[in-house]
């Protein structure tokens, strides 16, 4: 199963051109770079409580892709001409769309699942088993929908990051994620020959991606968990909005660390708040006083009188 | 006779003032980012024949126009800004621009028909504005990148690049700010100059 996720992965990372700057959207396959992940005393962040364990599960994957994946994934890239790693591609992209199609339905989106099912059927036939990808020529792009996503839809809270082994990069809410796409996705049941493939065409695809962590991650950890746990709020989200708050809430962090470094303002502001409560309550009792006064006054008049 | 040459002076006298008063007022939000685009993509389709230190050369004055480097170094680093010395503070904003520079310089080594589409422009809740635009690349799904920009001193200015929903400088502050918590100043200028190193070579 953790070899088909690590398939699942790289199938959504499907890219055949991963040079670009900001191609660290799809570092989340196997969450493993050849750089050494420092041994940090971390600091507790909300999203990722187990750290110090899942950093040490990062450095195991990342010996295991170092000594055992990448020198098969760069045979295979080296033996395989072109054409046939690139229908091998469109081969596992397609019987994905299973599951794609599965979860469109389980989202409501069924426009969506419409074209996915068209995307499926022409690929299926016209395409040699998807071999080809007819459809894209069509006009029918690959969706990107998983049960994971479905669970966010549904509401459930994505739960804390975790690095598991072989598998990678995870939140809690991915592993019955995980179980239910590889039980939706017809290579779970093929022989081992067509599963290994999988594992080859996943890990071939993975290359660009992993090689930009290694040029550009100071912290392979912290990049591929931020590039990750980001990627997948987007795709939950469809792209709407979350990370359109983000800069803001980082620029109102900056800010308020800045008043409070630099200044004593808060404190004054609170305090004036403080000392105008005070003052109300004041003013309060001195109106009762001249009230009480003016009834004493007039009872007097009146005894007076 | 006389006055009809004089009215053409004055109307020329006057398209002349409209012009430069044109010419100076700043450009917007879209422009500055659409400026940067097209110089990014001039770069890249030079980039075989200029080379690493052509499209460096290249880029560097477009990213330091563009991008309000400072800001964005102060938002990577958050609470430890303070923490840090004049002197360290200027020494990571220039270490950081050159890192900026060179990753682009990096990435963008070549052009296969890809081109910058402007998609919209939003106005956030604190007066910045987003540019939503995407990277149409041949034979591949498109990316889209959503530009944040502030002004500052009456200029736009791009603080953070959002590709596909991942956004540049919270990866980076998370990196910056936990190394210079448990490594130190010296460290995390040493492991940015390194990928510099790493850029100048591939």
């Amino acid at each position: 199963m953790a070899a088909y996720l690590l398939n699942l992965f790289a199938l959504w990372a499907g890219k055949k051109r991963v040079f670009y700057f900001l191609s660290l959207l799809f570092v989340v396959i196997s969450g493993c770079a050849s750089q050494p992940v420092l041994e940090h005393t971390p600091t507790v962040k909300k999203s990722d409580p187990y750290e110090k364990i899942n950093r040490k599960v990062f450095v195991f994957n990342d010996y295991l892709d170092e000594y055992l994946a990448e020198p098969i994934s760069n045979a295979y890239q080296y033996i395989a001409p072109q054409f046939v790693k690139n229908s091998i591609f469109n081969f596992y992209t397609n019987l994905r769309n299973f599951n794609v199609i599965f979860n469109d339905v389980l989202q409501a989106k069924f426009n969506q699942s419409a074209k996915d099912s068209g995307r499926l059927a022409v690929n299926t036939s016209l395409g040699l088993l998807g071999i080809f990808d007819v459809a894209k020529d069509l006009g029918f792009e690959q969706n990107d929908e998983d049960f994971d996503q479905t669970l966010a839809v549904w509401g459930v809270p994505e739960g804390p990051y975790l690095v598991l082994p072989i598998v990678g990069p995870l939140t809690l809410r991915g592993v019955p994620g995980a179980v239910f796409d590889t039980a939706t996705n017809p290579t779970s049941y093929v022989g081992a020959p067509i599963q290994l493939l999988s594992i080859l065409n996943a890990r071939a695809n993975a290359e660009g991606a992993l090689k930009f962590i290694d040029e550009a991650a100071l912290d392979p950890y912290l990049f591929t968990r931020e590039s990750f746990l980001q990627w997948r709020r987007n795709l939950s989200s469809d792209g709407e909005g979350s990370q359109s708050l983000d800069l803001e809430e980082l620029d109102e962090e900056l800010d308020k660390s800045a008043l409070s470094s630099t200044s004593t303002l808060p404190k004054l502001r609170n305090s004036f708040k403080a000392s105008s409560l005070v003052f109300d309550k004041t003013i309060y009792h001195f109106e009762q006083a001249v009230e009480d006064y003016r009834q004493a006054e007039s009872k007097l008049n009146r005894f007076k009188k | 006779m006389f006055l009809t040459k004089i009215k053409y002076l004055v109307l020329c006298v006057l398209c002349l003032v409209v012009f430069a008063v044109s010419a100076q007022e700043p450009l917007t939000a879209r422009q500055v980012v659409e400026g940067f685009q097209s110089q990014l993509l001039a770069a890249m389709k030079k980039g075989k024949q200029i080379g690493y230190s052509g499209r460096y050369e290249a880029l560097y004055a477009p990213v330091s126009d563009s991008h309000d480097l400072t800001k964005i170094v102060r938002i990577v680093v958050g609470k430890e800004w303070e923490g840090l010395s004049k002197e360290q503070q200027e020494i990571l904003v220039a270490t950081f621009s050159k890192y900026s520079v060179a990753s682009y310089a990096h990435n963008f080594k070549e052009y296969s028909g890809e081109s910058f589409v402007f998609d919209s422009e939003e106005e956030t809740a604190r007066g910045g504005v987003v540019v939503h635009s995407h990277l149409v690349i041949p034979n591949d799904k498109a990316v889209k990148f959503d530009y944040n920009l502030k002004e500052i001193a009456g200029h736009w200015k791009v603080i953070n690049i959002i590709a596909n929903g991942v956004s540049d400088l919270a990866v980076k502050r998370s990196e910056y700010t936990n190394i210079l918590q448990h490594e130190g100043f010296d460290a995390l200028i040493a492991k940015i100059n390194e990928k510099i190193t790493i850029y100048s070579k591939q």
